[in-house]
């Protein structure tokens, strides 16, 4: 696309695009580093996750501080508005993931507590899926590939799928041995929390589409068939 | 030509005389003038090239475009203001509730009475203000008495929101308003004759944000009775009051469609490019 004749807008909407970039840089690192501590119970690395998390919500008042800056002096229409409307959206989605990697950093704190319990390697493969959908769909936002996004957005089954095969594993543990119960607890939110991570970058996929194309994703989204939990509870999931 | 301006186009067809539908129930009263290759020259010079549109009655249409794009000239082919200018030449189809303007029968006079004009500069007679509501009326013969135009007058000036700003001074200049409030005279004065179309050129450019937001307000309760077409060079201004929006560039309708689509999923790369201020 051209250049705006008036410069100054051009460079301030790609400001907000880096800024989005910055972002998701953090809560990349965030998630991949979440996993880790979970993984090697890594009670100094938690600990660093959960102070770098006021950095991901200071650039997400940024990100909102330039929006509404853009808004109110440019006036943005067609894809310039789409721009400020998605990178102020975006950011929402990965405060958020950057929330539930700080979770996850906190929850590593408590397992930590207790001793461990076998299924990590589940986590570990569930976490690294959820890494990587959110490194592919930042690149599409980056690159505006709709197809990168696409296949973000169909993929997100796969975090699903893994997600539902640790809850029936975590269930067998827990009712052998009652006294695994507060950690299997932990590790059931930490995989909820990968879960809803994965649900944050089908958000972000969307958003692209809509950048790129100008219209709403409208097909359904494919689920995993066998989704145990039908009525979703992740509200207590949360912080 | 994108495949959706094409589709637009399509869809129409030429205009099916449609009965006024009762005041003030329909907003959207079907397609009230009917363009089909519409081109002008200016002697040798072609300065429209084969525009066809549909625009619907009872809502604004934004024509929209950078100087010299032949938004003004679409604009005035539509009440044949062309005619007045030495050399210029109009061919195509422009059809209002399926009769065609530009037929031998139709007398221009009478045409202009059905399709007011209001322009960028608002130009009200040198006369009082209510001479100047009144002088349509009267040469077109729509009163009976005295008492019948001073209804006319009243009504006219209630619906272009100024009546209770001038009715202890119907005598005073209309000179002697604002700038707005002229604006509003001239609006009353279009309105007073009843016509089917009102298209204004620029119509707030050389007002004030509030005389601005007044005049925009009057645009929008005048929708619900009036076919508008509007030209104006304030995309801010266009989002604001149009239903639908049709971007000419360089003699061409390049692309139509809802307001709401054209400024946030323009089809044309040469719209986008416009709208966001990309045109070098």
């Amino acid at each position: 696309m051209p250049e705006h004749t008036v410069k100054a807008f051009s460079e301030e909407l790609d400001a907000l695009a880096n800024e989005i970039a910055r972002m998701g840089g953090l809560a990349e690192q965030a998630v991949i580093d979440s996993i880790a501590a979970v993984v090697r119970r890594d009670t100094r690395l938690a600990n660093e996750i959960i102070e770098r998390d006021a950095q991901i919500d200071r650039e997400q008042r940024e990100v909102e501080r330039r929006a509404i800056k853009l808004m109110a002096l440019r006036h943005p229409f067609a894809a310039d508005l789409r721009q400020v409307l998605t990178a102020w959206r975006i950011s929402g989605d990965l405060e958020r993931i950057g929330d539930l990697a700080k979770n996850i950093a906190k929850r590593t704190l408590v397992l930590n507590q207790s001793d461990p319990i076998q299924i990590t390697k589940g986590i570990e493969r569930m976490g690294k899926i959820a890494a990587f959908q959110l490194k592919t769909v930042l690149d599409s936002y980056a690159r505006g590939d709709v197809q990168a996004a696409l296949s973000v957005w169909m993929h997100d089954e796969d975090i699903d799928a893994h997600y539902n095969s640790l809850f029936r594993e975590l269930l067998t543990y827990m009712m052998e041995d009652p006294r695994t119960i507060s950690p299997c607890a932990h590790l059931l939110f930490v995989a909820k929390n990968i879960e809803r991570i994965g649900d944050h970058c089908t958000n972000i996929a969307e958003m692209v589409h809509y950048l790129v194309t100008g219209e709403e994703m409208s097909a359904e989204r494919p689920r995993a068939k066998d989704d145990p939990t039908p009525v979703d509870p992740s509200s207590a999931a949360g912080v | 030509m994108s495949p959706h301006a094409e589709a637009e186009r399509g869809s129409g067809g030429l205009a099916v005389p449609q009965a006024r539908a009762a005041a003030g129930v329909v907003i959207d009263g079907g397609t009230k003038i009917a363009a089909r290759d519409v081109s002008v020259f200016y002697g040798d010079k072609q300065a429209l090239f084969d525009v066809s549109i549909d625009i619907p009655d009872r809502s604004v249409t934004a024509l929209i475009g950078p100087s010299g794009c032949g938004k003004t000239t679409f604009l005035r082919c539509i009440n044949r203001m062309n005619d007045t200018i030495e050399g210029a030449r109009v061919s195509g189809v422009i059809e209002i509730e399926g009769k065609d303007i530009y037929q031998k029968s139709v007398d221009p006079v009478v045409l202009r009475a059905r399709v007011g004009m209001v322009f960028q500069k608002p130009n009200p007679f040198p006369k009082s203000i209510y001479e100047n509501v009144a002088y349509g009326p009267r040469i077109h013969g729509l009163a009976r008495s005295k008492s019948d135009m001073d209804v006319i007058v009243e009504s006219a000036l209630k619906r272009a929101g100024l009546w209770e700003e001038v009715k202890d001074r119907l005598t005073a200049a209309g000179t002697g308003l604002s700038g707005g409030q002229q604006q509003r005279l001239v609006i009353a004065r279009a309105v007073a004759v009843n016509p089917d179309v009102i298209l204004m050129d620029e119509p707030c450019s050389a007002l004030d944000p509030i005389a601005t937001a007044k005049i925009e307000e009057l645009i929008d309760e005048l929708r619900e009775n009036f076919c508008i077409v509007i030209v104006t060079h304030s995309m801010a201004q266009a989002a604001r009051v149009s239903q639908r929006t049709a971007f000419f560039h360089m003699g061409s309708l390049v692309e139509t469609g809802p307001t709401e689509e054209i400024f946030t999923n323009p089809r044309d790369n040469r719209t986008q490019d416009y709208i966001t201020g990309r045109f070098g």
